[in-house]
């Protein structure tokens, strides 16, 4: 018998993208999520403007401790300064945050999931919420709630929200098999109507409305933990609107993937025109792509090994266990036009047969389309126990920022120290009811390619933002984009030039300076 | 199984408690037998190394635990002392001193539990702490606290005996899930090469499960696979039928085919696994026929140890072959867009592990239960798969065989020798003296 020898861990060195550089600065955020087996997941922070200064606040769940909302009072392109608000929305026991424009006011409202009752906070302006369960007829899940999403349907003047429940937190000695229902709120003038079920339901941690074959029509991804379903799978339902939803089938293309699903993130890294989509989980993490994006059948290939993704164990810090994955989202941290990947990282509490020195990802894509680790060099190796997370740019200086929420110990915050590019930033906004443009997709063209990227509302692990939607140019002067609109309709090609933030309607884009 | 656990919930919730003056020892002993094994069913599938062959290993131990907590009190009873590779006596009852038998059995399975799946999460964690607690009140109840007291230091000296004795067998320490950091391939074309996309699975799994100290049988060589066809390539060769009919039976898979396949199936960290669809069974038919502790768990002990030698036989043949999946060899000669119902295993495909667990299993079930002894398996039934029913064990073996032809996992001749080396390794469990 002849012998090769196999080299676990290949190296990924191909084309060098540009590493940035992080600085920790929380600017002076100390919150942490807390508690023990209750809040063993969840810890998604919500990041949005609800000063009204177009900065990013954050909102940080505080698990067993009470929620946190600390305004960004950062000047542009500074050292992160935060300040604690008193906004309402101190509650206990939330496990995540998801920023929306329920009623359609202008001002974003607040969704918090809970271990008990699920909280919609209707924002009254200057970082103050007042709790509207009452106020738009929401019978809020009561149960164990860990993933959230939010579109707009066709025609309708009122979001249709979709909750992801976890297990049965009464069931103490045999919890396996105990998923709790998932449920889909539908409404209308300014008012929720009965949920419809989701079943089966699966113990859900992570949810996304995604269009994810372009038809114009989106169906609601849901990433399930295989811990604790029985005769369970990864999840896609049909909405049509006014039809009560139904799965996708094995029939239709489906495949049967079990995973600890616990984060979705999506974006275009193929530039094939539909969404990709990362899935975290525990030791290997998928990237999905569809096999045949002409052919409309939801038939996905796994390429996380062939792009350098996996993220399946830690890379820097000795321990060789197999990593736990949790909040994962696509950004182009080093502004070259490429889609980069953040994940956050953290051992389930202490199990043994994972890391417990689990460095968060930082994956860079190269030109090849491979992406490689720089975690360690841009300074974001943190082996604290990582849950939520997000990628936004705090001081608007056009460099993308981290955030990683911790179970037990404080946020972290890296900010860029420069930006390695060029960049523009975007926001969409609608008259009507869905002034945030949800379900829209934002075109950028770079040569003959067109990547589309959807505005969407859900996904990562119990955590979400809505805000400037960032685009990195590498040296390029400026950048067409277009948009598609709710309901499909194309606004033209326009060209932005670098350097700027841009506030987009169907009619006209115009500059705003921070 | 949902129906029986909500009746065992309640039990040990004490929600049909017996009233204290009629302590029923034997029915007590049954609670805590059946309540911690159902438990189990859940750890091993909810602790991260627990692949198969490491599976067997615990239900193995766990069983010879849980014959040698009531045989220390039982006079009939005859230990596995002895009769086990490596077993030395137990610690034994104090001569005169009274013992409460389900507190004893209580003891030894919790720390069974602890030893066996520490571990598994903390919803498992949790799990074992709420059984500890609950199965505490319960059999405790009405006791005086000099007999709990000795009760369990007799239980937790009879799973201490079993610990120590497991710490020698070579398969105590599990790392990275069981896949080796460096595996050095073979690079013949008959030679197993990684059938998954997952990182981690990139090399195979235990390779030197093989060595581990066999518990019934004297050598893990005890029972060597027939060797299988010659490798070809060739059209009309032996070997090439074989992976042709894995091919046809694939395209031509009618529904109950293909739920043969899912039923026998029993993924690691999915399902309770193949041995503990085993275990299942057992504790079903116990509670169908109101089996006594005592031989439920005789029948537990002499199971654990015919699945558990059966994947050490298994492992051993299965690293003398190192042979090719039908996945690989199919793609590579027949059709490169085949693909497999079941996700292949990572590791060399000859023998069937499914197979010889089955046919140990097979033969040991013979042995304690009879022929042609009917039996209905809910064992997935959480899971959605239907009830099975099964006229004899030697059924239900030859079924799970069949299983992996379905599943595109095994090649025809890797099913029917697997299960002949599972009768040979499951006749030495089946050959294990647990009455005097």
């Amino acid at each position: 018998m002849k012998l090769w020898v196999l080299a676990l861990l290949p190296s990924a060195a191909l084309a060098e993208p540009a590493v940035p550089v992080f600085l920790a600065d929380t600017g002076g955020i100390s919150a942490a999520y807390e508690g023990d087996y209750y809040f063993m997941v969840g810890g998604g922070p919500a990041v949005f403007d609800c000063s009204g200064d177009r900065k990013p606040d954050l909102y940080v769940p505080g698990g067993a401790a009470a929620g946190s909302l600390w305004v960004n009072e950062s000047p542009v392109g500074g050292a992160f300064a935060f300040g604690r608000a008193t906004s309402g929305a101190e509650l206990a026991d939330v496990t995540g945050a998801y920023p929306l424009d329920i009623d359609g006011d202008g001002v974003l409202d607040l969704v918090l999931l809970r271990l008990g009752q699920t909280q919609l906070m209707r924002g009254l302006g200057g970082c103050r919420f007042e709790a509207a369960n009452d106020l738009w007829r929401f019978k809020a899940p009561e149960d164990w709630t860990t993933a959230f999403a939010a579109t707009f349907e066709s025609g309708a003047d009122w979001p249709t929200l979709a909750f992801g429940a976890y297990i049965d937190r009464e069931a103490s000695t045999f919890p396996w098999g105990t998923c709790t229902e998932n449920l889909l709120y539908r409404g209308a003038a300014g008012r929720f109507d009965e949920a419809l079920p989701l079943a089966p339901s699966y113990c859900a941690l992570s949810m996304l409305f995604t269009d994810w074959n372009g038809s114009g029509l989106p169906s609601l991804r849901v990433s399930n933990d295989r811990e604790y379903y029985k005769g369970g799978q990864e999840q896609m339902w049909h909405l049509e609107p006014g039809a009560p939803p139904r799965l996708w089938t094995e029939d239709e293309g489906w495949a049967r993937l079990r995973i600890w699903g616990m984060g979705i993130a999506s974006a275009d890294v193929t530039g094939d025109g539909v969404p990709d989509y990362f899935l975290t989980s525990m030791a290997d993490n998928k990237l999905q792509v569809l096999k045949d994006p002409a052919a409309g059948v939801p038939i996905y290939l796994d390429v996380a090994g062939k792009r350098g993704v996996t993220a399946h164990r830690p890379y820097v810090g000795g321990d060789v266990r197999p990593s736990t994955a949790w909040h994962a989202e696509f950004g182009d941290v080093n502004n070259d036009g490429l889609a980069d990947l953040y994940v956050v990282k953290g051992n389930v509490a202490e199990m043994p047969d994972f890391a417990w020195l689990d460095p968060n990802n930082l994956l860079l894509q190269g030109a090849d389309g491979a992406f490689q680790e720089v975690g360690d060099r841009a300074g974001v190796a943190s082996m604290k126990v990582g849950r939520g997370g997000a990628v936004a740019d705090f001081n608007l200086d056009g460099a993308l920022d981290l955030v990683a929420v911790n179970r037990w110990e404080a946020v972290e915050i890296w900010r860029q120290e420069a930006a390695l590019g060029s960049f523009v930033q975007v926001a969409l906004h609608l008259p009507g009811a869905n002034r945030d443009a949800i379900g829209a997709v934002l075109e950028v063209r770079r040569g003959d390619r067109v990547e589309r990227r959807e505005v969407t509302v859900g996904g990562g692990h119990a955590g979400g933002q809505l805000g400037w939607r960032h685009i990195g140019l590498a040296d390029a002067q400026a950048v067409d984009v277009r948009v598609i609109w709710p309901g499909g309709v194309a606004g033209d090609w326009l060209t932005l030039e670098a350097g700027g933030f841009y506030d987009v309607t169907p009619e006209a884009a115009t500059e705003w300076r921070p | 199984m949902a129906c029986l656990r909500a009746v065992l919930i309640g039990l040990i919730l004490g929600v049909t408690a017996l009233p204290a003056h009629a302590r029923d020892g034997a029915a007590l002993r049954g609670e805590v037998l059946f309540g911690w094994y159902d438990l189990v069913l859940e750890l091993v599938r909810h602790t991260p190394t627990y692949s198969p062959p490491v599976a067997a290993r615990a239900f193995a131990y766990v069983g010879v635990i849980s014959h040698e907590a009531q045989a220390a009190l039982d006079p009939r009873a005859r230990t596995l002392a002895g009769q086990l590779n490596g077993l030395t006596a137990f610690p034994e009852a104090k001569a005169g001193a009274a013992f409460d038998g389900a507190v004893v059995l209580d003891a030894a399975l919790g720390a069974a539990m602890a030893g066996f799946f520490g571990n598994t999460g903390p919803t498992g964690q949790r799990a074992m702490q709420a059984m500890g607690d609950a199965m505490a009140l319960r059999v405790e109840d009405g006791l005086d606290p000099e007999v709990v007291a000795r009760s369990r230091a007799l239980g937790l000296a009879i799973a201490a005996h079993v610990a120590d004795w497991a710490e020698t067998d070579g398969g105590a320490v599990v790392e990275n899930m069981g896949f080796p950091h460096d595996y050095s391939f073979g690079e013949d074309p008959d030679d197993w090469q990684p059938t998954s996309t997952i990182a981690l699975q990139q090399a195979p799994l235990l390779p030197d499960w093989g060595k581990v100290r066999p518990f019934a049988m004297p050598a893990a060589t005890a029972c060597p696979v027939a060797p299988h066809p010659a490798f070809s390539k060739e059209q009309g060769s032996d070997f090439h039928a074989n992976a042709l009919a894995v091919y046809h039976a694939s395209k031509a898979l009618t529904p109950e085919q293909e739920e043969i396949a899912r039923f026998w199936s029993d993924d690691p960290m999915l399902s309770p696994t193949p041995p503990g669809h085993w275990v299942s069974i057992v504790l079903q038919i116990a509670r169908r026929d109101g089996l006594s502790a005592d031989r439920t768990a005789g029948a537990l002990a002499v199971l654990g140890v015919a699945v558990a030698d059966g994947f050490i036989g298994c492992w051993h043949e299965k690293y003398v072959y190192n042979l090719v999946r039908p996945v690989t060899y199919i793609k590579r000669y027949i059709d490169p867009e085949w693909e497999t119902l079941l996700i292949t295993p990572p590791f060399p495909e000859y023998p069937s592990g499914h197979s010889v667990q089955s046919g140990a299993a097979e033969a040991a079930l013979t042995a304690v239960f009879g022929e042609d002894f009917a039996f209905d398996d809910a064992t997935h039934e959480d899971d959605g798969l239907a009830v099975r029913h099964f006229a004899s064990f030697r059924e239900a073996a030859e079924e799970a065989a069949v299983s992996r032809l379905y599943g595109g996992i095994h090649y025809p001749f890797a099913n029917a020798n697997g299960l002949e080396q599972g009768r040979c390794i499951g006749a030495f469990a089946a050959g294990l003296r647990l009455e005097k």
